[in-house]
């Protein structure tokens, strides 16, 4: 492993939050769609707005067919799987090949559920490598520092999609935790005001809304 | 063998599950194609290989002191062996790399030879790529995975290892750094040969930059990193040499180090392969090689160029007009199988515009005989058929030594009636074993 530079680091975090967007949101919408059956899955239209995705769709099942593998929708699960492959690609010699390489099966995996009757069945693989890729990069990458930048990006990513969708909110102090934690053990520069607040709220010393918990975690770092 | 054939396909998911593909560009937009492999390899005897790999090293010594003495001396230039013209016309002749002579005295690091082998038993040389040639990732990853799916082939036949290519790279990057990292200089992701960029640098343990990760300051090269900047004692580059710096070739290039030149002159870092190759691998400087191994070896080539004439010449002239029908017309400019003519395949009219202007450009074109050259077996489908192919060898020169790589890049059409194997226009590849005894 040699020396990192800036846009190294700026991939390393970005191949964190493109992993953990592509496991989260297949998660998110495989519930999504199992919810559709019995009619208590949340409003499409309010899933769209929340993640800036435009609402191009005729009704549930129209979003249903199309948004998971529409690549020209900026935070599909498709444009993020784009983005994650390609992030990856750039840093073969950083996190080896072995490890790439359950990325480019995810990739395949995605296209094979694109065109699958049961997509579901098939997302399952996407799930499966993503999470392979993770073990392997913690195995193939022996600098805790580069390590810790990646995961730091996914757990802010993790974070983001919580604030956003409003999911799982009731762990949010537990992962807010978990990136004050691994952000000391990176070289990332924190915006301090966005640190400051996240802080107070991890340690229970303040309680802040949630659009500006979600502001600062988005500004906590520029890389 | 017959094991190896049978696991084809789950060779070649391998291959795509780890990404070996090229990118090409086709109506102005990107696209990366899986570079298909055929599962039958190309055998060469290891009695073979050994006057192989004693023709490649001496072919390419020669071309390093014919780089050496054109940019310094210039004695086979003034001892008449080669026309000046065909050094100081050809495009790849750089005015800048004058008097400079690199670190360890090398100019060609890692040599591409093109060779194919006539159905008269004899290999036959038909191009030096001395600026930035590719492919030796492909064989190198695909015998990883050919073990992998079919362990059996290999425990019978005793196949030299070509997996050794990655530490002979480091090896060659070693012994001309200046002092400071190796780095596999690329201009990005969506260059045609961006996996073997991002394989091999991490195969020997370089690191991996783009333009803007990269900077010189008093001449001398750096890398720009978190905890302090390094500095870059060889520079692999996957660049062309008229986009790596903007103050010495190209202005307008953005994928460049500025002041890299600079450096370079000072002796401060090994550029790999060196500015200004391309003087030595223009298709018109092709026909003296052989010529520059008895000039500065002594020696008789051991590898055979392709019967080949320069219309440059009055003699070959007149011979090429007579056969144009006959022989294959190349361009010296163009590279990747293109400017490539068959006279065969030409009509009357187009026979006639070609005279007229190889009457008007004589130093623009070679000329070659087609040579018969042996087919290879593929599979298509179920079915074994024969197609072209040729070897693209690799010849590794540090300072202290020249080694021929015991494997290459096989390529074959796909098209029955074509002699064109370029991936840019749809070839496939395949392994090339050298047997160890």
């Amino acid at each position: 492993m040699g020396p990192v530079t800036l846009s190294k680091q700026n991939r390393l975090f970005w191949l964190g939050r493109y992993a953990e967007r592509v496991y989260v949101t297949t998660q998110f919408l495989m519930q999504f769609y199992d919810a559709l059956l019995d009619s208590t899955a949340p409003d499409y239209a309010d899933f769209c707005r929340r993640l800036g995705a435009e609402n191009v769709y005729r009704d549930a099942e129209d979003f249903c067919r199309r948004y998971l593998f529409d690549g020209n929708q900026p935070c599909s699960v498709r444009a993020s799987m784009d983005a994650l492959l390609g992030n990856g690609m750039v840093l073969r010699e950083t996190i080896t090949s072995p490890t790439l390489s359950y990325l480019q099966l995810a990739d395949s995996a995605m296209d094979l559920a694109s065109r699958s009757e049961a997509p579901g069945v098939e997302l399952q693989w996407v799930l499966d490598d993503i999470m392979a890729f993770r073990g392997s990069f913690d195995e193939a990458v022996d600098l805790d520092g580069v390590r810790n930048i990646t995961k730091t990006g996914g757990t802010v990513e993790r974070l983001s999609l919580m604030l956003r969708l409003d999911w799982q909110t009731d762990r949010l102090r537990q992962e807010m935790r978990k990136l004050l934690n691994r952000l000391y053990k990176t070289d990332l520069n924190a915006e301090p005001k966005a640190l400051q607040t996240i802080t107070a709220y991890a340690l229970e010393e303040a309680d802040v809304p949630a659009p500006q918990l979600l502001h600062s975690v988005e500004g906590l770092f520029v890389v | 063998m017959e094991d190896l054939i049978r696991h084809a396909e789950q060779i070649n998911r391998q291959l795509a599950r780890h990404g070996v593909k090229f990118g090409i560009y086709k109506n102005g937009t990107f696209k990366e194609r899986l570079f298909p492999f055929d599962a039958i390899p190309r055998v060469i005897t290891a009695t073979e290989w050994e006057t192989l790999s004693r023709g490649l090293t001496q072919r390419v010594r020669a071309l390093n002191l014919f780089l050496r003495d054109i940019y310094g001396e210039k004695k086979i230039l003034a001892d008449g062996v080669v026309p000046e013209e065909f050094v100081y016309r050809s495009p790849g002749y750089l005015t800048q790399c004058e008097g400079i002579v690199p670190p360890g005295g090398i100019y060609s690091h890692i040599s591409g030879i093109d060779l194919v082998k006539g159905k008269d038993g004899n290999w036959y040389v038909l191009e030096d790529n001395l600026r930035i040639p590719s492919g030796a990732s492909y064989p190198l990853i695909a015998r990883r995975l050919c073990r992998r799916c079919s362990s059996d082939t290999f425990r019978h036949n005793a196949v030299a290892d070509n997996r050794q290519y990655g530490e002979l790279l480091r090896r060659t990057l070693d012994s001309v750094n200046t002092g400071g990292i190796n780095v596999v200089f690329t201009p990005g992701r969506y260059n045609a040969a961006y996996f073997e960029h991002a394989f091999l640098a991490e195969q020997s343990g370089a690191v991996l930059a783009e333009a803007g990760d990269l900077y010189v300051r008093d001449d001398v090269l750096y890398y720009r990193a978190t905890h302090g900047d390094c500095r870059v004692g060889a520079l692999y580059r996957r660049v062309s040499d008229e986009y790596m710096d903007p103050l010495a070739f190209e202005p307008s290039s953005l994928i460049g180090i500025p002041n890299l030149m600079a450096a370079y002159r000072a002796g401060n870092v090994a550029v790999v392969n060196a500015f200004g190759n391309g003087a030595a691998d223009d298709k018109g400087i092709y026909y003296f090689v052989p010529k520059m191994v008895r000039y500065y070896l002594g020696e008789e080539a051991i590898l055979h160029n392709a019967p080949t004439y320069l219309p440059f010449y009055e003699e070959d002239r007149r011979y090429v007009l007579d056969h144009l029908d006959s022989l294959v017309i190349k361009d010296v400019a163009e590279a990747g199988g293109y400017g490539v003519v068959f006279g065969s395949k030409l009509s009357r009219a187009e026979l006639d515009k070609m005279r007229d202007t190889i009457l008007a450009q004589p130093r623009r074109f070679i000329a070659q005989e087609v040579i018969d050259f042996e087919d290879l077996p593929i599979m298509e489908g179920s079915d074994r058929v024969e197609r072209k192919a040729d070897l693209r060898a690799f010849v590794l020169s540090g300072a202290q030594e020249t080694v021929a790589w015991p494997s290459g890049l096989t390529r074959f059409s796909r098209n029955p009636d074509s002699f064109i194997v370029n991936s840019s226009q749809g070839g496939g590849f395949k392994d090339t074993w050298v047997l160890s005894h």
